[in-house]
């Protein structure tokens, strides 16, 4: 791969990816939203971690695993009850990881 | 957070809120630093060199988007086609900085340019649960960004450096950090029965999109539905 296309590649992710985090969090900050849409803006960190945790759990790496071979599963479970339990995100964390290459081993 | 061990004093100046960021980032640096490991064992092997793996993590901060854009590259793909994949990946950033913006309306559009360029998956999360309970500002958050910037940026540069010696990363089991992060944060934010039920219905709204949509489009619109309906059901 040359050196060219590379830097290319850095350029443009850099780019784009701040041109897609700063706007709607400059302009938005300054505008006078309806109590409708500060409700719905609410709800958006629930939904979205929501979606993340399902699309990396049931098909990591693109890839459906069935639920009682799937040890991505079963260590989310661990780690949101960790979670739950004793409100630390790195225990939580650590657990979860912990967890996952046991279940793996165990799942093959 | 997060870590309810963490408090913060009627009015602490902005270091120790500062630094208070940085504890409540932490948990993000330990999990972003083997990804980051991971993404720069495979960018060596694609004809990166260390300090290019390193500039890429530290301007893009881009987790999953960097990743996906190695497996691209890898496949031949040219250098257009891996940004613009990259930035249908984070679409989903725009609705973050939309939830996130009622949090920082005091702020200088120095300081909100900042935040966006650490904005994550995690950092928003975090933020948005300390911006709930009253504490974050300016200078949390800036500490939450700079911790999670330093674990995906020095996680890279090691991942490149050590490329033999580290081997497979996933014998660790790097691939489930990220799943455990945001399972956690999720609990996090599921702060009553209404949300609790939102984040179910996201979760049914994501299993049926995966199906329904390419990739990665189910990122972006089982949140703008489940949303919607608990806008709507609670109005």
């Amino acid at each position: 791969m040359s050196a060219t296309t590379i830097w290319a590649v850095i350029a443009g992710m850099a780019l784009v990816n701040f041109l897609i985090r700063f706007p709607s969090l400059a302009v938005l900050s300054r505008t006078a939203l309806p109590a409708w849409a500060k409700r719905w803006l609410s709800y958006i960190p629930v939904s979205a971690m929501a979606t993340l945790v399902v699309g990396g759990v049931v098909r990591p790496d693109g890839r459906w695993l069935p639920p009682f071979a799937n040890p991505y599963l079963w260590a989310s479970i661990i780690t949101g009850v960790v979670y739950w339990r004793f409100r630390s995100f790195l225990g939580a964390t650590v657990v979860g990881v912990i967890c996952f290459l046991a279940f793996a081993a165990l799942l093959g | 957070m997060p870590d309810d061990m963490i408090k913060q004093d009627a009015c602490p100046p902005p270091r120790a809120r500062f630094v208070r960021g940085l504890r409540l980032g932490l948990p993000i640096f330990l999990g972003y630093a083997p990804i980051g490991a991971a993404f720069g064992i495979v960018a060596r092997g694609l004809g990166f060199s260390p300090l290019q793996a390193a500039i890429c993590s530290g301007t893009a901060l881009a987790g999953a988007g960097q990743l996906i854009a190695l497996q691209l590259l890898g496949a031949g793909a040219g250098a257009a086609a891996v940004v613009l994949t990259t930035a249908i990946v984070n679409l989903r950033y725009i609705l973050f900085g939309a939830a996130l913006s009622q949090h920082v309306t005091r702020m200088s559009l120095k300081q909100q340019a900042f935040l966006a360029f650490t904005l994550t998956d995690e950092t928003f999360a975090v933020n948005i649960d300390d911006g709930r309970r009253g504490r974050a500002d300016f200078a949390s958050m800036a500490g939450v960004g700079v911790i999670a910037w330093s674990g995906w940026v020095a996680g890279t540069a090691a991942g490149a450096l050590l490329a033999g010696v580290i081997g497979d990363p996933t014998r660790f089991g790097v691939q489930f950090a990220m799943p455990a992060m945001f399972t956690a944060l999720l609990v996090a934010q599921a702060e009553d029965r209404t949300h609790v039920v939102t984040a179910i219905i996201a979760a049914v709204f994501a299993a049926a999109l995966m199906i329904a949509l390419p990739d990665p489009w189910y990122l972006i619109v089982a949140p703008v539905l489940a949303a919607t309906v608990a806008t709507a059901v609670t109005r």
